[in-house]
């Protein structure tokens, strides 16, 4: 497995079970007529952060020629294809947004709404890398 | 549909039985992109198909064939 697909690996593996618990905790708290302070986001920030930096090393700890090679066409055309399928993604989202702010009793988008699109367009990046990888190996 | 085949799998082992890593390192790709050259699955670019039949010191139409299916016309 190249070592780009393993990134994506990470990043779609680490993305869904971190942005799910801090979700889960979101649903849990509105659901009990509160809300997650920031210190939750800036906490599940941090911890992407985190596990990602260290399963990145330690990927290319474990393969480091591989690592160090640059990208390249096929691997660059497959990272523009999965950024275009995000990109639809999110702009979609957006056009949903504008259509529910604009009805006579407006439906706002909040922050973790919006951050659910991002999330959700990462992982439809990271998934589409994989997709193509796997196709294509 | 047209379609491309190439001949890098026959020509790899007619020099010295080049693995796809010593042919990725010459024309600088990865070998999981060698892979799926030679399985079909992927086009290069014009410049890598040009490195490519360079190795083997043949003509681009020596190592890529190019053929339209009869039912696509």
């Amino acid at each position: 497995m190249p070592f780009r697909e393993k990134t994506a690996w990470i990043s779609l593996l680490s993305m869904a079970g971190i942005y799910g618990l801090y979700f889960s905790s979101v649903i849990r708290a509105k659901s009990h007529g509160g809300a997650v302070a920031f210190g939750g986001l800036l906490g599940t920030i941090i911890a992407l952060v985190v596990v990602q930096t260290v399963l990145t090393i330690a990927v290319a700890i474990f393969d480091p020629k591989d690592a160090k090679a640059p990208q390249d066409e096929r691997e660059k055309l497959i990272e523009l294809k999965a950024a275009r399928f995000a990109y639809s993604g999110l702009a979609t989202a957006v056009v949903f947004a504008i259509f529910f702010a604009a009805l006579p009793s407006p439906i706002i988008f909040g922050a973790n709404s919006l951050l659910l699109i991002l999330v959700v367009c990462e992982l439809m990046r990271s998934s589409s890398q994989i997709i193509q990888y796997r196709r294509s190996a | 549909m047209a379609t491309i085949r190439n001949e890098i799998r026959r020509l790899r082992f007619e020099h010295g039985e080049m693995t796809q890593q010593e042919l990725a390192e010459k024309i600088k790709l990865t070998r999981q992109t060698v892979n799926a050259i030679e399985l079909g699955k992927y086009f290069p670019s014009l410049e890598a198909a040009f490195r490519i039949a360079a190795v083997f010191g043949k003509p681009l139409e020596s190592v890529f064939h190019y053929s339209e299916d009869e039912g696509a016309r």
